[in-house]
């Protein structure tokens, strides 16, 4: 079974991907580290160092967590005021 | 009591009158767009926010800040969009019976605002270009 998710993409994720939400199919038992990862590769290598916190649904999660189908995920770098390295 | 708002046009300021009787201190703050972003000119910055997550993460910050202080009441206004060098993209109204709380919970309430409320700079700058900052 695969899960249907949004990502939405803001500042420098979005200004790294070129792109403000990417529509993903994954597979059951995805978790938020995994799309972390997918994402990451997608930048080359241009995300590797941003200390993101992770938003599910619009709630900041603390540890990774299992996605469901139709979740929407955002990597939420740092907001202003924050330091990117 | 608390009221947070996003807005996307020019703030209109929390009126500040003589009805909050129980407080000795009242505290405005208004956060401005300076001409330099990191030592380089700019004309704006634009704010980009997660809306829906924004609004909800700013309330629940209003609302631990009243109650760590034990404020009577914080109202905040935080403009989203192109902000104008010069123009306010911060408005923050805090009573409190006392100064010192309303002094440090606006100080805290900044602090956390820019650590977890989602909400990003660009840079706008004299050639056009935007980066996020």
């Amino acid at each position: 079974m695969s899960l249907k998710i949004t990502i939405r993409c803001f500042s420098y994720v979005r200004q790294v991907l070129g792109k403000k939400d990417i529509a993903l199919e994954v597979s059951d038992e995805t978790d938020t580290n995994d799309i972390k990862e997918i994402i990451c590769e997608m930048a080359g290598g241009a995300l590797d160092d941003i200390p993101f916190k992770i938003a599910v649904n619009r709630n900041y999660i603390a540890e990774s967590i299992i996605l469901k189908d139709g979740d929407e995920l955002a990597l939420i770098p740092p907001v202003q005021g924050g330091s990117y390295k | 009591m608390i009221k947070v708002e996003i807005v996307s046009g020019k703030i209109n300021h929390f009126i500040s009158d003589g009805n909050h009787t129980n407080d000795g201190a009242e505290v405005i703050f208004n956060g401005r767009v300076r001409n330099l972003e990191k030592d380089k000119k700019i004309v704006a910055l634009e704010y980009e926010h997660y809306e829906g997550m924004a609004e909800l993460e700013l309330k629940k910050l209003a609302e631990k800040t009243v109650n760590k202080f034990s404020l009577n009441d914080l109202f905040c206004k935080h403009r989203v969009g192109k902000v104008p060098t010069g123009e306010a993209s911060l408005h923050i109204s805090i009573w409190s019976p006392h100064r010192k709380e309303a002094l440090n919970a606006l100080e805290w309430f900044i602090t956390e605002l820019k650590k977890n409320v989602p909400i990003w700079k660009w840079a706008i700058y004299e050639d056009g270009t935007r980066e996020a900052t």
